[in-house]
Order: C-alpha cells, then sequence, then structure tokens
C-alpha cells in the first residue's frame, strides 16, 4: 500500500525538493505551505506521516505540531533551520518525532523519513495478550490504543512504541540504549535528549503524578522501568 | 604691568536681600526648567547680571588631562574687542587644581585710560562628590573689585551651574547607552538574520546537490536541468549576499573605493532597465531620461545603487509599476550642476517613522513582511556609495502611493566643494 505523506513548507522549493525524493521512492506526496494547511490536511487526508517546517507564516511548525496532537497521534519530522537545543526540545518536548536540521543531504533525509515510518507501524502485541493493565493504566494492543482511568490518551508513534518496550519488560529495567535502538534505530543510540523528553511526555500523559511517577520509574544511570504491580 | 593676588576669606553665610533671593530663585528654576544648556546658561548668565555685575562669563570644563571652555558671553564691556580680553583661562587652571576660588586683578598698560586694562577675575570650582570638573570665571572691567558677599554670591551661582552640567552630563550618557543599546539590538537581529539568509540558499544547495548526488535514483535530463538551474540561482544569491556583507565591511572601514571614470549615465540606466525587463518579464518599468548626460564616477557601483533599488522596489512593492528617471539639474550636491536619478515604486509606502531610519545599517522596517528577505545592508550600502562620490539619497513615501528614491550625483564627485561659506564663526 502506497504510503502518504504530507509536506509542509513556505518555500517553493523545499517543496519541491522533498517531493521529488520522496516521489521517486514511491510515497504519495500532498502539500501545504503553512501550518494551518496542514493541520486541515492532516485531519482530511490522514497522511501516514507529516514534515513539517517551523518558521512559516499563519501559524508556525510548532503551533501547528500542538493542534495536531490534540487530535492525531500521526508521526510528525520536524525539518528546520532553527538548530538551538532549545527549539529541538521544544519539538519534541510538543510531540514530534524527529527533528531534523536545515541544510540536510537527500539521502539522511530519505534514512530519517524510513526510519520513522518503520517505528510507526504497529509493533507486534506481546504473546497471548490482546489487553495489558498496569493501575489505571490499559493498554489495548489491537488496536494500540491507550487508556486511562477509560479514557483515550493520544500516544505518538513514538511513545507508544516506548511504552510498548517497557510494558513488554515489564518488572524489569530497559537500559536507555536499548530503548534508543529499538524505538528509533542504531544511529540514535547517543541521542538521550530524545528519550528524555518521550519518556517526561509519557509521564504527563499517563502518570497522576509526573514527578513521582508509578508506571515509568527511573532507574539512574541505567535506564527505565515499569514496575511490576502485586495484585 | 602689576599682577595682585587676593584670596578671598569667608566669614559665614551672608545675608541676602529681597532682590538677591529673587534672582537666586529664579535661576534655581531656570536651570530646573530649561533641557537645552546653552540656552539655560544665557538664562541664567542674564539673571546673574542683576545682583552680580560683570562683564563676561566663561565655563570651563575638566576634559582629558586639560580644561576646555564649553560655554563663554560678553554681556557687558568689551564686546567691541572680544579677542583681547581675558578670558581666564590660567585662573582657571589654578581654581580646578587647587579646587577653592580665586580673585586677581589685573593691571595691563595704560589701565589708567583703557577700564578693559584693569581685569578682575573671579574664578570658582565647579566640584562634584569626585572632584572638581571645571571653573566658572566671572570677568569684571575697570572695576569695581569684587566684594566678599559677591564672592559667595557667585559661588552660589556656580553651584547652579555645576547642576546643570552634571544634568547634561548625565543625559548625554543615557543617550549614548540608548543609542548602544539600540545598536546592539540592531546587530543582534543582524546575526539572526544574516544566518538566516546564508542558511536559506545553502540548504537548497546542498539539498538539491545530494539529491543529484544519490546513487539509488536516475534523475531525467529534464529534472537535471531544473534542479541545476535552483542550485546556479541559489548560488548567485548567496554570492549577493556575501557580497554585500564584504562591501558593508569596506565601506565600515573605509577600505571601499570609488574608481571613477566617465560615465555615459542615460546609457548606464537604459542597461539596467533591459536587463531588469530581460530577467522580470512581467514588470512594469519606465525609463524617462533628460538624453545623453555624462558624469564621472563610478559605473559599477551607480549601477549597483540603482539595481538595488529597483529590487527593492519589486520586494516590497511587488508588481506594481517601476519609474526610473534620469533629469540634469543646475543646483546639484557639492555647489556643482549634477543630475538626478529617481527610482519610483506604487506599492504601500512606509510610514514617516520608519522612513527616516531605512538608510541605516541593519536596519530593517518591523513588520512590513516577514516574508521579504533582507539583512538591513542594503540601503546602508547605496548612501555611502552615493555620498562617496559627493552625492546624495533621499526617500519620499506616501503610505499607499508609494516610495521615490532621490538620487542627486555631483557631474565629477572629484572636485571638492571650494571653502569660504561653510566655515562658521563662532564667536563672531
Amino acid at each position: 500500500m502506497t504510503q502518504k505523506i504530507l509536506i509542509v513548507d513556505d518555500e517553493p522549493r523545499y517543496l519541491r525538493l522533498m517531493e521529488a525524493n520522496l516521489q521517486v521512492e514511491g510515497y504519495q506526496v500532498i502539500q501545504a505551505f503553512n501550518g494551518q494547511q496542514a493541520v486541515e490536511l492532516v485531519g482530511l487526508e490522514r497522511p501516514d506521516l507529516v514534515m513539517l517546517d517551523v518558521m512559516m507564516p499563519v501559524l508556525d511548525g510548532f503551533q501547528a505540531l500542538e493542534r495536531i496532537r490534540g487530535f492525531s497521534s500521526i508521526p510528525v519530522i520536524i525539518v528546520s533551520a532553527k538548530g538551538q537545543e532549545q527549539d529541538r526540545v521544544r519539538g519534541l518536548d510538543l510531540g514530534a518525532d524527529d527533528y531534523i536540521l536545515k541544510p540536510f543531504s537527500a539521502t539522511e533525509l530519505m534514512a530519517r523519513v524510513r526510519a520513522v515510518l518503520r517505528r510507526a507501524q504497529s509493533p507486534v502485541s506481546p504473546s497471548g495478550q490482546s489487553i495489558f493493565r498496569h493501575g489505571d493504566l490499559r493498554v489495548d494492543f489491537a488496536r494500540a490504543e491507550v487508556f486511562r482511568d477509560d479514557k483515550i490518551i493520544y500516544l505518538s508513534a513514538t511513545e507508544y512504541r516506548v511504552l510498548l518496550q517497557l510494558v513488554q519488560a515489564v518488572g524489569r529495567v530497559v537500559p536507555s540504549d536499548v530503548l534508543l535502538k529499538d524505538v528509533w534505530g542504531e544511529e540514535y543510540t547517543e541521542d538521550k535528549e530524545i528519550l528524555w523528553v518521550s519518556i517526561s511526555r509519557l509521564r504527563q500523559k499517563l502518570e497522576d503524578d509526573p514527578r513521582n511517577p508509578v508506571h515509568i520509574v527511573t532507574k539512574s544511570g541505567v535506564g527505565y522501568i515499569m514496575p511490576g504491580l502485586e495484585e | 604691568m602689576a599682577d595682585e593676588f587676593h584670596f578671598p576669606k569667608f566669614n559665614g553665610p551672608v545675608a541676602l536681600n529681597t532682590q538677591e533671593q529673587e534672582v537666586l530663585f529664579a535661576i534655581n528654576q531656570a536651570t530646573a526648567e530649561e533641557p537645552d544648556i546653552e540656552k539655560a546658561l544665557d538664562r541664567v548668565s542674564h539673571l546673574v547680571r542683576k545682583v552680580l555685575v560683570f562683564d563676561n562669563i566663561v565655563v570651563y570644563v575638566h576634559q582629558d588631562n586639560s580644561i576646555e571652555p564649553v560655554y563663554a558671553r560678553i554681556i557687558g564691556r568689551g564686546k567691541a574687542s572680544p579677542a583681547e580680553l581675558a578670558w581666564g583661562e590660567a585662573l582657571a587652571n589654578d581654581v580646578v587644581t587647587q579646587g577653592v576660588s580665586r580673585l586677581i586683578q589685573e593691571r595691563l598698560e595704560n589701565w589708567e585710560d583703557n577700564r578693559l586694562n584693569l581685569r578682575y577675575i573671579l574664578g570658582a570650582p565647579l566640584k562634584s562628590p569626585d572632584g572638581v570638573n571645571g571653573a566658572v570665571i566671572f570677568g569684571r572691567f575697570g572695576g569695581p573689585d569684587f566684594t566678599q558677599s559677591q564672592i559667595q554670591l557667585a559661588e552660589f551661582i556656580v553651584v547652579q551651574v555645576n547642576q546643570l552640567l552634571i544634568r547634561q552630563r548625565l543625559v548625554q550618557r543615557v543617550a549614548a547607552l540608548e543609542a548602544e543599546r539600540q545598536l546592539r539590538t540592531l546587530q543582534e537581529n543582524f546575526i539572526a538574520t544574516v544566518s538566516h539568509e546564508l542558511k536559506s540558499p545553502l540548504g537548497f544547495i546542498k539539498g538539491y546537490t545530494t539529491t543529484l548526488l544519490r546513487r539509488d535514483t536516475q534523475w531525467d535530463e529534464e529534472t537535471q536541468r531544473e534542479f541545476l538551474t535552483i542550485i546556479d540561482e541559489e548560488t548567485e544569491r548567496l554570492q549577493g549576499l556575501i557580497d554585500n556583507l564584504l562591501d558593508s565591511s569596506r565601506l565600515q572601514s573605509g577600505a571601499l573605493k570609488i574608481n571613477y571614470e566617465l560615465v555615459h549615465l542615460d546609457e548606464l540606466l537604459r542597461n539596467i532597465v533591459n536587463r531588469t525587463v530581460g530577467l522580470h518579464k512581467n514588470l512594469d518599468i519606465r525609463l524617462f531620461s533628460d538624453g545623453p548626460c555624462e558624469i564621472y564616477g563610478d559605473p559599477t557601483r551607480i549601477t549597483q545603487v540603482v539595481e538595488n533599488l529597483i529590487s527593492n522596489a519589486l520586494k516590497y512593492a511587488g508588481g506594481s509599476p517601476v519609474f526610473l528617471t534620469m533629469k540634469k539639474i543646475a543646483d546639484g550636491p557639492l555647489d556643482q550642476s549634477g543630475v538626478e536619478v529617481t527610482v519610483q515604486d506604487h506599492g504601500p509606502g512606509i510610514s514617516e517613522e520608519f522612513a527616516a531610519r531605512v538608510f541605516d545599517r541593519f536596519y530593517r522596517v518591523p513588520s512590513l513582511n516577514n516574508r521579504i528577505q533582507g539583512t538591513g545592508l542594503g540601503l546602508f550600502i547605496c548612501r555611502e556609495l552615493i555620498q562617496a562620490h559627493g552625492g546624495q539619497i533621499t526617500l519620499e513615501s506616501l503610505p499607499g502611493q508609494g516610495t521615490t528614491f532621490r538620487i542627486a550625483l555631483p557631474v565629477d564627485g572629484r572636485r571638492k566643494r571650494s571653502d569660504g561659506d561653510d566655515s562658521k564663526n563662532t564667536d563672531s
């Protein structure tokens, strides 16, 4: 099945650049020129991936991402010339799955697209179970949905995969580099900040008190654990 | 010739009469009200004269290890021969060094016949918490000598003058800091803009080059040409930006040279218009010219300025007709005949508030259109290049109706203005 990618940029030359590279790989490409159009197209066209510029008129990329995350967990890659650490963290914090800096090489861009799409594919559910419970938390593997007190929680594709890794290892520590490698890919094992941001976002969504988490607990210097709960 | 020195002795405060009290009150008010230091000092000296007769007054301020007169007036005798009068510089030096008031009497030749040669000069220090800042000199010609109570009155007045000077220094310092702050903000914005402006073409060059270099893909010839054209254009853009940065820094350091030669200005403008039409097929650009016109100037630089103005018209008044005119003027800059070139667009215009600053280095009209790229260097470079030719560039703009840039160039910018009427005689 052809995957559909929405590219968003106010510079026609960036749109053309991404379009050419994506089409030649067999992706279907749709375009938006600002954040407002992007939000609308995500709702209407249900693409498989959004590539989002930041500095745009009407609605910038960060604002657009914030709105998209209000109703969708579609994978989003931010593609921006804003490369300060605070910009990167802000993008990831708002729920971006990856952050690519302009100028980029076409090969690198394609590799990132493939990696994000790979992560987004529904992972296989842990053997034998279709529902997993952890306190007020419920994960429906078949539908890839997460509930807290029976209320659905929107997770990005990446966040869902991080959660699944912890669920599958419940009661055991998952080291940070393993999480990075399994969720993001080999080339990300050193990229700690992307993991911190994802963990922090997951806690915001899943924990009653994100500072004293019960579902995702930090094992300092090692990694993270979802503690085994005694019934 | 004889000099006599009196060191004033004070015996506590002197009782003031009603007139003196009124004058002191008025002086106090004048120093508090008048923002302009020179006007304030004029008011003060006239008020002082009602209670303390003197013929001239000089304010010296200590600067860089010497004292400099910052204010001087002749109010009474001696207006006919100001240069021969005593202005008390030596006394002021003594007062500054010693930090106390001093009074001297000078008797020059013929002092019995010429009152101007009998001089009583009173100097009082301008004191501040960090030392003596200068001195105020009161000169009186032909006597009588200053009395002790007059000296004390003078000292009180000098305190008022000192307040004025201190306030002026503070105002200047605040203004200097504010200017520095504004420049720093402009520079910070400039760095952000420049890095964006540099990265933007670089991003396309990198992106399209690596696209063409992809090993896993063969691009058809048409697509290859499309990508290479983009790379070429973006390289040009980068080149233009780098040229601007270099020009701007050369202009700033005075290292940019104008290579004068005979320029056929009408032809030069026609060529610019033809080139512009070639690049922008749909642009309505018209040239109105007086006919053949020769000046001495740097053709490359004049072209650069006119093209920059046209490109601004395209950027900020997109699509509106651009009129380029050239006419000879009898009364050009540098007091020579000259030529006026205007570039007029019919776009949104610039409001007066911003128009005054568009030639400033790094300045960009805020929020005009965020999408329009620029560094705030173009018009700065234009102005500097025109001024280097001995010319002037101005702008007229009516919001909603468009903007006109007006360049006046002398026939020969190498010929300097003849000396004479531009020297101002300050003590005439």
